[in-house]
């Protein structure tokens, strides 16, 4: 217990936070602390993560504007409606680079989902497949900060 | 979530009889017009590219070999495929009004105009990327 609240402090903050816990307590338990309080909390972040998409996938359905499909995420890409452009693994490599082409030129990101056409689908809510989709509005979704950022 | 489809901006036509054919957005119909109700654009391109010159040729073969073929068009932004090379060429005045491609005789006096600027920004040097045929 002691260890897990010495080793939050010491993975957020700045180096200052970290020399004053330093000099509270013994540093045996200190260098203990942060190494093991470290991998934890990574290994959680990634499961994490691939669920996060989903549920923001599916919070941008029911609340944002989307288009899914290649045609429409061309277009989109186009006139610069697209927001976040989300690609399957499954997509040929020609259609992808040429989607990432058009995503480097309009300077949008492109997420590369965990799954295929098939789980895109579904993670969309829809009963057929989706390879490619384009985000125009999230609502209600942070889905653009969160995946702008990794 | 930037327009890259401007005036300036090297394409690759898709279809049609210049399919393949490397051109430069002159300008850019958004919304499209009455005729055209899709996103369009007018771009010049080269019809034929300028043959290689070697420092071998004498001035008469190096001019005939610079010689370049222009073509304009209205084409669909769905049949161009952008690039990141721009030509920051003047060719305002060649394609100004929307009538430039009307009549038959505004066509060709504007596709002159356009082949006189694009054969001496060949002959500067610069750009080359954009006066090397596409191999495919």
């Amino acid at each position: 217990m002691n260890q897990q609240t010495l080793a939050a402090p010491l993975f957020h903050f700045a180096a200052a936070a970290a020399a004053a816990a330093a000099a509270q307590n013994p540093f045996s338990l200190d260098a203990d602390a942060s190494p093991r309080g470290a991998t934890m909390v990574s290994v959680k972040k990634t499961k994490k993560s691939t669920d996060n998409i989903n549920n923001k996938l599916q919070l941008v359905m029911k609340s944002g504007k989307y288009t899914l499909g290649y045609k429409t995420v061309l277009r989109t890409l186009r006139n610069s409606k697209a927001k976040l452009v989300i690609i399957s693994n499954n997509c040929p490599p020609l259609r992808k680079s040429e989607i990432e082409y058009y995503a480097m030129l309009a300077k949008v990101t492109v997420h590369h989902f965990h799954g295929n056409n098939v789980d895109l689908g579904t993670a969309c809510g829809k009963y057929f497949r989706v390879c490619c989709l384009s985000i125009i509005d999230p609502g209600d979704s942070d889905i653009i900060k969160t995946t702008g950022e990794q | 979530m930037v327009k890259f489809l401007k005036p300036g901006k090297a394409v690759i036509l898709l279809q049609g009889r210049f399919a393949g054919r490397k051109a430069v957005i002159v300008r850019v119909f958004e919304e499209g017009t009455r005729d055209r109700p899709y996103g369009h654009c007018l771009v010049a391109g080269l019809a034929k590219y300028p043959k290689k010159v070697i420092r071998k040729d004498s001035a008469k073969k190096t001019a005939k070999k610079s010689r370049v073929k222009c073509f304009l068009k209205l084409v669909n932004f769905t049949h161009l495929m952008p690039t990141r090379y721009t030509l920051d060429v003047d060719l305002k005045e060649v394609a100004s009004g929307p009538d430039a491609l009307a009549t038959r005789d505004k066509k060709v006096a504007a596709c002159k105009a356009a082949k006189e600027r694009l054969e001496e920004r060949f002959k500067t040097g610069k750009n080359r990327w954009f006066f090397t045929k596409l191999r495919f």
